[in-house]
């Protein structure tokens, strides 16, 4: 029965069936399932197996979405019993995501993170327009690893040189990588601001974001 | 006869439309900034003031397409390259604004600058298929404050075409306003003359930008005409079917052209769009392929069905580099809005998914317009006018190079005489270093770079300008 339930969870993940990833981690906890363990033995098996097929060209990128969406529905359910029984969801890093203030354009970083949550990250999207403060607030709140930062436009970029600075100025740099990507953004940009590393495209986030992290 | 292809059929015509007025009212369309849920309100709009979301009454959209003007011109610094809307020839605009540049003497790729805008003007002058400048690059080097207008006056000085730009805050408009004053006399001229125009994307999908639209709205006073640009790309920021797209691309050009007339009636406005696709590998954006060319091609059908002057973007490549993958890409996505009959196809001289500028490019996207040109121009049977006597004059085994009317074609628009193209002998090639296509644009690139520029402004306005500009700098930051 749990064996068929754990395949049935995996699978979920697997269809990107989200109402079916929710119901089933419903049931796992009316079946007494600790939480950690439909996360760790179910669903991650499953959105990894996701990003193995993903990465091979069999899966594409809306099938990706849909499996973290499922997993992102499961995990929401499972979380407040594991908050009660006070466990913690091991991730590669807990991340904050944002577009730069003055910029409203956020299509490629929602694509960052759901990639990134799909990875094995605990991903906290800030939005767009974001002022390099909130950034700042948020990183501290969650004691994040990483911030990854967002822009579309020239005039909007040197948005991600603030960020930069005000976690230098916050004294965060230390413990906190910054990300930075976008269309007019380069290699070259990044390290001239001082950013730890520049994501091409969605899937070049996520390698870099891995290699960060010593994942 | 002049080659049109049918790519959305009446019906669907009616059918977008109807989609769009749904989307419109029942969805709704969010506007960021102070001044466009006031004035739908006002037109009746159904305002939600937290979310920022307007729905939008098919009775607005009607009264909005019911003011919208059907034809205009698009003047230019020197009147001869005055562009009249709507036109029964396809033309071109210099594509905008890329982040990068290809160095012309290093072929480093780097950040754009005002002399890349400069240089990019200066070739697209002499692109005898273009009516309509962009700055072609961002001003990296100029301060980000001021960095709109740095880029359109460099645009303005540097192509006696008409110009269209962008700004991005209010704070910018009395500058454009000063400068458009300097270089066409006052208010009065730019009106009626529109030698200016802006380019205005909304941010899909249904979303309005503030500060932008705060400022092209301010700049109604001067009638500025305003080319719309939406741009939803197919399974992410628009629906992954292609006609879905189209609809919602066409409802975010309805949603504009409300908020445009509502504080404006009257103001001439150009239907365009710039929908790509994207790469389900990688959610790379993808502006150079057959389902960006039909779309171009389904949205100038729309902008036609309104009755309003209909573009598009188009010659538009991914490649990274010059060569065979940006030319298919570039005839893929001109030849569609070409025979849909876009007006304007935005645009030449880029490539990398319309991020870097390359100034040979400029050229060879002439050339391919002018191909393309001649291929949707078609068949005129009034050539074959006289058509038997003809042969029977030359007679079997005869010899039709001897004829006056054949004089006459070899000069006419029946045949097109290539510029760049090599038409020489394999021998001839080979003796001249074996050119390539992009060699002997590079070669009138410097030929025309090296003569002095063309249609200069006065030194009593550059110094106006000037000064305008480091007013911007100061206070703008």
């Amino acid at each position: 029965m749990t064996e068929e339930l754990f395949a049935a969870m995996r699978q979920s993940v697997i269809d990107g069936d989200a109402d079916a990833a929710a119901a089933l981690a419903e049931q796992a906890l009316a079946d007494g399932v600790d939480p950690l363990v439909a996360i760790d033995e179910a669903y991650v098996p499953g959105i990894r197996y996701v990003g193995e097929q993903f990465r091979c060209g069999d899966l594409f990128l809306p099938d990706m979405m849909l499996a973290a969406r499922a997993m992102e529905r499961a995990v929401a359910v499972l979380e407040p019993e594991m908050l009660a029984r006070s466990s913690q969801r091991k991730v590669l890093g807990r991340v904050v995501l944002g577009t730069v203030k003055g910029d409203i354009h956020e299509i490629g970083k929602n694509l960052v993170a759901m990639m990134l949550t799909a990875n094995g990250f605990e991903v906290h999207d800030l939005g767009v327009d974001v002022a390099p403060e909130r950034f700042v607030e948020k990183a501290k709140e969650i004691d994040a690893t990483m911030v990854g930062v967002s822009a579309l436009l020239t005039t909007t970029m040197t948005g991600q040189r603030a960020v930069v600075t005000a976690l230098a100025e916050a004294g965060l740099r230390e413990r906190v990588k910054v990300i930075v990507g976008g269309a007019p953004v380069t290699r070259a940009w990044a390290d001239e601001i001082g950013a730890d590393g520049y994501g091409e495209d969605a899937v070049g986030a996520v390698t870099l974001a891995r290699e960060l992290v010593g994942a | 006869m002049r080659y049109e292809a049918t790519f959305l059929s009446e019906s669907d015509q009616a059918r977008v439309h109807e989609e769009s007025l749904r989307m419109l009212a029942e969805v709704g369309v969010r506007f960021h900034g102070e001044r466009a849920l006031p004035l739908l309100e006002a037109a009746g709009a159904a305002v939600d003031d937290d979310s920022g979301i307007a729905r939008i009454p098919r009775a607005v959209v009607e009264a909005a397409l019911a003011t919208a003007p059907r034809e205009f011109v698009l003047g230019a610094r020197n009147p001869v390259f005055d562009y009249a809307l709507p036109s029964p020839v396809s033309r071109f605009c210099l594509d905008g604004t890329a982040a990068f540049a290809r160095d012309f003497e290093t072929g480093e790729r780097r950040y754009g600058t005002r002399l890349d805008i400069e240089l990019g003007c200066r070739v697209f002058q002499a692109a005898d298929m273009g009516v309509m400048a962009w700055a072609p690059t961002a001003a990296s080097d100029a301060p980000s404050g001021a960095r709109a207008l740095h880029e359109f006056v460099t645009m303005l000085r540097s192509s006696s075409k008409h110009g269209e730009h962008e700004l991005h805050t209010r704070e910018q408009v009395p500058y454009l306003v000063d400068a458009l004053r300097a270089m066409f006399g006052d208010d009065t001229a730019v009106r009626q003359r529109h030698p200016a125009s802006l380019i205005y994307c909304p941010v899909a999908p249904l979303t309005h930008d503030g500060p932008m639209l705060d400022a092209y709205l301010d700049l109604g006073a001067l009638d500025l005409p305003v080319m719309f640009m939406p741009m939803p790309i197919p399974g992410t920021t628009g629906p992954a079917s292609l006609f879905g797209n189209i609809a919602l691309a066409n409802a975010e050009a309805l949603s504009t052209i409300v908020v445009f007339q509502l504080a404006h009636p009257g103001r001439p406005l150009i239907y365009s769009s710039a929908v790509g696709s994207m790469d389900f590998r990688s959610g790379a954006y993808l502006g150079g392929t057959p389902e960006m060319g039909v779309q171009s091609a389904a949205l100038t059908t729309m902008g036609r069905f309104y009755g309003l002057p209909a573009t598009s973007a188009g010659c538009t490549a991914d490649a990274h580099d010059t060569g065979p993958e940006a030319i298919i890409e570039k005839l893929l996505t001109t030849i569609p809005p070409m025979s849909a009959g876009s007006a304007i196809i935005v645009g030449f001289g880029e490539i990398d998914g319309d991020q870097t500028l390359v100034l040979e490019q400029i050229l060879v996207d002439n050339e391919l317009a002018h191909l393309c040109e001649r291929l949707v121009e078609g068949i005129d049977p009034a050539t074959a006018d006289g058509l038997v006597e003809e042969v029977a004059e030359v007679g079997p085994g005869g010899n039709f190079l001897f004829s006056e009317r054949t004089r006459r074609a070899a000069r006419s628009g029946e045949f097109y005489l290539p510029s760049l193209l090599g038409r020489q002998s394999r021998d001839a090639w080979l003796e001249a270093g074996s050119p390539t296509l992009y060699d002997r644009a590079r070669e009138r690139v410097r030929d025309i770079l090296e003569a002095p520029m063309l249609d200069p402004l006065p030194d009593a306005v550059d110094g106006e300008l000037d000064r305008i500009l480091a007013a911007a700098d100061r206070e703008l930051g």
